[in-house]
């Protein structure tokens, strides 16, 4: 049982794919802590490997082609990729839980609902199956799903997407997880729909002092609903923050560049601020700072093109990889 | 040409359109009920505008767009494109219409045929419609490219060795060549990464600048539409609800949808905490609506008249460009 | 052409395609095994003929072999040399010509191919008469009036019965044995693989035209046409297709071609099945909607946008057809039903395996049944590998 709240730690976690075509670094180098009850929402676009980094939380990336190659997991104490395989799975489900992005292929569409969760109890609790099925029709109470005795055998072609997501949630805590990972859990949902699952999520939260990692590429949501964010750019932390300071003052100019160019309820410009380039991928990395092709500092910087900033943290609790932010010494700056 | 359409100096006129999808069950396939997609859909574009169609999953915008364009058959209603009826358009005015109105899909990734290279793509329209082939094809297919953003050396390579923003920019240049007066854009930017989206934004508003395109441009991203409409109407359930010019809606959304959409996204402002504004229950399904107001089973307004008669979308009071479908909120 | 310019050329669908299959070494051996196959069935006349190629009798210069091509000798390599041809035009298609016009040219050089030969093959027929050489050149060299003659490697003809030597396991003289008739198996055995290599292509192709132009047509269509089309097919898929085609055979005269439109027009279903799947699933994609909403003519829609999309499960199902057809040949010849004696058949071999005098003669039985079996398993494997090469791999890289 580790101290000072934190409930999972990762450190310097390397993630690499080998593909026909090289090696694919994913993840590199990535660090960051969540503790006990807080939401942490982990933040990028397609590619940069926030999605990578939450499989290998739980230790789900295909080998082959992927390998975790460095790094540590403390969850609870304990470094999650030294388990066995055995111990792993006692894990997953029951201490941990993950919900994904597209509830259609998230369920098995040929077991209705209630065997799907049931099944998920009978795994990790000692439970008869008169037992597991009541609790299976509490989770679904508990995640607002009204009727659950009705519903509970109902197949997921049978729910809207919404409905489907809400019973992702209840399989997952239905073993009361201390770790709850959403990956992009409301892309696929509209956005009144939306809403609704974040906020049943912020409740579960509160009934249980579970901590939630958010996956997600939707700053609005993390706004509204982070304590902590870490923002990755091209398999690495590029910030990391508390939300409020991350939306007053960003300080990598990725972020800021992001922040800038979203388009916004009650903007007035003819134009959007717009970061130039595109989104790099993975076999085909810049060298240097990733971000510096498309940086409106650092694209002519000899440093940024060539050295790659580490995540280096300032006194007020943040995190920035880059050299021109506060703390570093300016590239120009004489030695 | 139809001489009876009177347009008023609108570009695109919709009356009244219903699209209806029949249910068929049965070993036979007998019509058992209809899907109302687009159930009495009636708007109105100016020339060189953009009107903005918003709405969640399921509410029939792009059913609009694609009915607009006899992609999908419809069921009533007429739809009137430069003094052109083009319900009634035979095949041949229809190509010529074809030309005139084009459609910037959503997903970049199905959107270009994989098998043939991006000469092919952008130019056949040309090609089919104007009858040039060879170097001349070949110039105007450069040149619409730049325009959009690309080189000259995407002429030859094939889509899939594009990223998802640059395919989205040869669907555009794909939709342009033709010089088009009026283009769909249907959610053109829903399926890019956050970091692009704003460069085909700007993109589209540029375009339309240069070539003096209206844009009937349909989103489910209010502020998407914010940026880059004119007018806004919003869609429920196959019906627009409310429609406004953008700066109302937003300062002054009446519709109780239109509020509950707004509360819902989420924002980045310093001092962010969700809206506790919430709407309960889920999107009804589409094969049973319910009757009267199809927003009814989660209005937190509802009055007698709801339950019984839909809402006809009718002016407010003081403002003739302030659309709404209600029965209860007055201005 | 400058480098430059190739450098912007992107990799085509078919270039994708060879460059996953060809990862797979192991099947790209029994890709060379076909190829073997296919010179061997070629050139068979070379290498296993009772005439000479040369010999000097009465001190003239004769050259039996050339001088007793068929008709169908001919055509084969008409068609070989035409395929040669185009299969080099391809090549230098990818390294100079625009892929945006490659289709176009392609197209139109596989057009003129397949007339050439198809003219070549009519005009072959018509004027090269039926010549019988039954001259025993092997009897005038052992009695010397002939000299200097240079024989096939296996110097016997596939129509040339002994019944001296009938029936004779593997010896010195006879390879692989020879047959009821005298006949030695291994020189059938080369010959008989231009019937099967053949009507393996003919009546696959004859099925993949028609299965496409149904298929094609009833997934476009939907609705009405393809309830009833579908029902027509689906007819036809419940008739028990070796023994329509049993039947069939019984009717009409044995002949090669006879044989193979037969098959052709019997195992079309899968294929039209194939199409119609991927036609509807096209028709919902949004390039299609794209070219109805710029309103391009149903010709180039069909042709230019579905089909090339659509044709991917026909390949495949064309290997593995290709193996189906020359197995049903040799089973029908089995069975009597194939090709008519003297043409050589693998299966007519097989089927000669136990004597009228109720011996086993093995030899009969085992080298044609290896041949039979090593082909259709060569195509089988390429088949399976081409289906993995255009599968998901091409998928996930868009």
């Amino acid at each position: 049982m580790s101290d000072n709240g934190i409930l999972l730690d990762i450190k310097g976690l390397c993630v690499n794919f080998f593909t026909e075509n090289g090696v694919a670094k994913a993840v590199q180098d990535v660090s960051f802590s969540v503790k006990k009850g807080e939401t942490f929402a982990l933040v990028g676009e397609s590619g940069c490997g926030k999605s990578v980094t939450a499989l290998s939380v739980m230790r789900l990336i295909a080998d082959p082609p992927g390998k975790i190659v460095a790094g540590e997991i403390i969850f609870d104490g304990r470094n999650l990729l030294e388990l066995s395989e055995h111990r792993m799975r006692s894990v997953r489900g029951n201490s941990i839980a993950m919900i994904f992005q597209e509830p259609m292929t998230s369920l098995n569409p040929v077991y209705t609902v209630g065997e799907q969760i049931v099944e998920t109890i009978r795994l990790h609790q000692k439970k008869n199956e008169v037992e597991a099925w009541e609790l299976a029709t509490e989770m679904l109470r508990k995640v607002g799903i009204s009727d659950p005795g009705q519903r509970i055998t109902e197949y997921p072609h049978q729910m809207s997407g919404g409905m489907r997501q809400r019973v992702m949630i209840a399989m997952a805590i239905s073993c009361e997880p201390e770790l709850l990972i959403a990956d992009e859990p409301t892309t696929a949902l509209d956005v009144t729909i939306q809403a609704q699952i974040l906020d049943l999520l912020d409740q579960l939260q509160g009934q249980s002092q579970m901590s939630v990692l958010l996956i997600t590429h939707n700053l609005g949501i993390v706004a509204e609903r982070a304590r902590n964010v870490a923002v990755m750019y091209a398999s690495r932390i590029a910030e990391l923050s508390d939300c409020k300071s991350l939306f007053d003052k960003p300080l990598h100019p990725y972020t800021q560049g992001l922040l800038k160019s979203l388009p916004r309820l009650g903007f007035t410009g003819k134009r959007l601020y717009t970061i130039p380039g595109i989104v790099p991928e993975p076999l085909h990395f810049p060298a240097g700072c990733k971000f510096h092709p498309r940086c409106p500092i650092g694209c002519n910087n000899k440093r940024c093109q060539t050295v790659e900033p580490q995540l280096r943290s300032l006194d007020n609790g943040r995190a920035v990889a880059c050299w021109f932010a506060p703390g570093y010494e300016r590239p120009d700056d004489p030695k | 040409m139809n001489t009876n359409a009177n347009t008023n100096g609108f570009l695109l006129k919709v009356d009244d359109l219903k699209t209806y999808f029949p249910v068929r069950k049965g070993l036979l396939r007998r019509t058992v009920g209809y899907v109302k997609a687009v159930d009495g859909v009636s708007l109105a574009v100016k020339p060189a505008t953009s009107f903005g169609l918003v709405g969640e999953s399921g509410c029939g915008k792009t059913t609009v767009a694609r009915s607009i364009l006899r992609l999908i058959p419809v069921t009533s209603g007429k739809v009137i494109f430069d003094n052109t009826d083009i319900l009634a358009a035979d095949s041949a005015h229809m190509r010529d219409i074809r030309a005139g109105i084009t459609l910037v899909f959503q997903d970049p990734f199905g959107s270009l045929n994989p098998r043939m290279t991006v000469a092919n793509i952008v130019g056949e329209p040309l090609k089919v419609h104007k009858k040039i082939t060879g170097s001349e094809l070949t110039e105007q297919v450069r040149l619409i490219l730049s325009k959009v953003g690309l080189s000259a050396d995407a002429i030859n390579r094939y889509p899939h060795e594009f990223s998802g923003g640059q395919r989205q920019r040869i669907g555009i240049a794909r939709a342009l060549i033709l010089k088009p007066k009026l283009v769909i854009c249907d959610e053109p930017v829903s399926a890019l990464d956050v970091s692009i989206q704003s460069q085909i934004l700007n993109l589209l508003k540029d375009l339309q600048q240069e070539f003096s395109l209206t844009y009937l441009f349909i989103a489910h991203d209010l502020a998407v539409v914010q940026f880059t409409c004119d007018i806004v109407a919003v869609m429920y359930m196959g019906k627009i609800v409310e429609q406004a010019t953008v700066s109302e809606l937003y300062n002054n959304p009446l519709h109780p949808y239109t509020v509950a959409l707004m509360a819902a996204i989420p924002k980045i402002t310093v001092s962010t905490q969700a809206s506790t504004h919430r709407l309960k229950g889920e999107i009804p399904s589409i094969f049973s609506p319910p009757p009267g107001c199809p927003f009814n089973p989660r209005c937190q307004f509802t009055g007698d008249n709801c339950f019984s008669q839909n809402p006809p979308l009718v002016p407010v009071a003081g403002n003739n460009e302030h659309l709404l479908a209600c029965w209860h909120i007055k201005k | 052409m400058s480098e430059n310019k190739q450098k912007t050329w992107g990799t085509s669908y078919g270039e994708m395609v060879w460059h996953e299959f060809a990862k797979s070494k192991f099947t790209l051996c029994w890709l060379g095994f076909i190829i073997l196959l296919f010179l061997l069935a070629i050139f068979a006349p070379f290498l296993a003929n009772d005439k000479p190629f040369f010999i000097k009798i009465d001190g003239q210069l004769h050259w039996p072999l050339f001088k007793a091509f068929t008709a169908s000798d001919y055509s084969i390599f008409l068609a070989a040399t035409v395929a040669v041809i185009q299969l080099l035009l391809v090549f230098r298609n990818r390294k100079s010509v625009d892929p945006s016009i490659r289709s176009g040219v392609l197209w139109r050089q596989i057009f003129i191919s397949v007339f050439v030969v198809l003219v070549g093959i009519i005009f072959l027929y018509i004027f090269i008469p039926r010549r019988l050489d039954a001259t025993d050149y092997k009897s005038m060299v052992a009695s010397g009036k002939a000299t200097n003659a240079i024989f096939a490697p296996i110097p016997y003809g596939y129509g040339r019965t002994d019944l001296k030597v009938r029936e004779q396991p593997p010896n010195r003289q006879h390879w692989l044995g020879t047959d009821d008739v005298g006949s030695d198996v291994l020189c059938r055995l080369i010959h008989g693989s231009r019937i099967s290599l053949s009507v393996g292509f003919v009546a696959v192709g004859i099925s993949s035209i028609i299965g496409i132009i149904i298929g094609a047509i009833l997934g476009y269509s939907g609705g009405k046409t393809d309830f009833l089309g579908m029902r027509l097919v689906e007819i036809m898929m419940a008739v028990p297709v070796f023994f329509l085609i049993i039947t069939i055979v019984a009717f009409f005269p044995r002949s090669l071609f006879n044989i193979m439109l037969i098959i052709g027009l019997t195992t079309w279903t899968d294929d039209a099945r194939f199409v119609r799947a991927e036609f509807f699933k096209l028709r919902r994609q949004d390039f299609v909607q794209a070219a109805v909403s710029l309103g391009l003519p149903l010709r180039s829609i069909l042709f230019k946008h579905m089909l090339p999309n659509a044709i991917a499960p026909v390949l495949v199902n064309a290997t593995f057809g290709i193996a189906g057809a020359i197995f049903i040949e040799a089973a029908l010849s089995f069975l009597g039903f194939g090709v008519a004696p003297p043409t050589p058949s693998w299966g007519q071999i097989l089927s000669l395996g136990v004597s009228t005098t109720g011996r086993f003669l093995w030899w009969l039985t085992l080298f044609p049944g290896l041949a039979i079996f090593f082909t259709v398993l060569a195509y089988n494997l390429v088949g399976e590998t081409l289906r993995d090469a255009i599968d998901p791999r091409l998928r996930e890289s868009t």
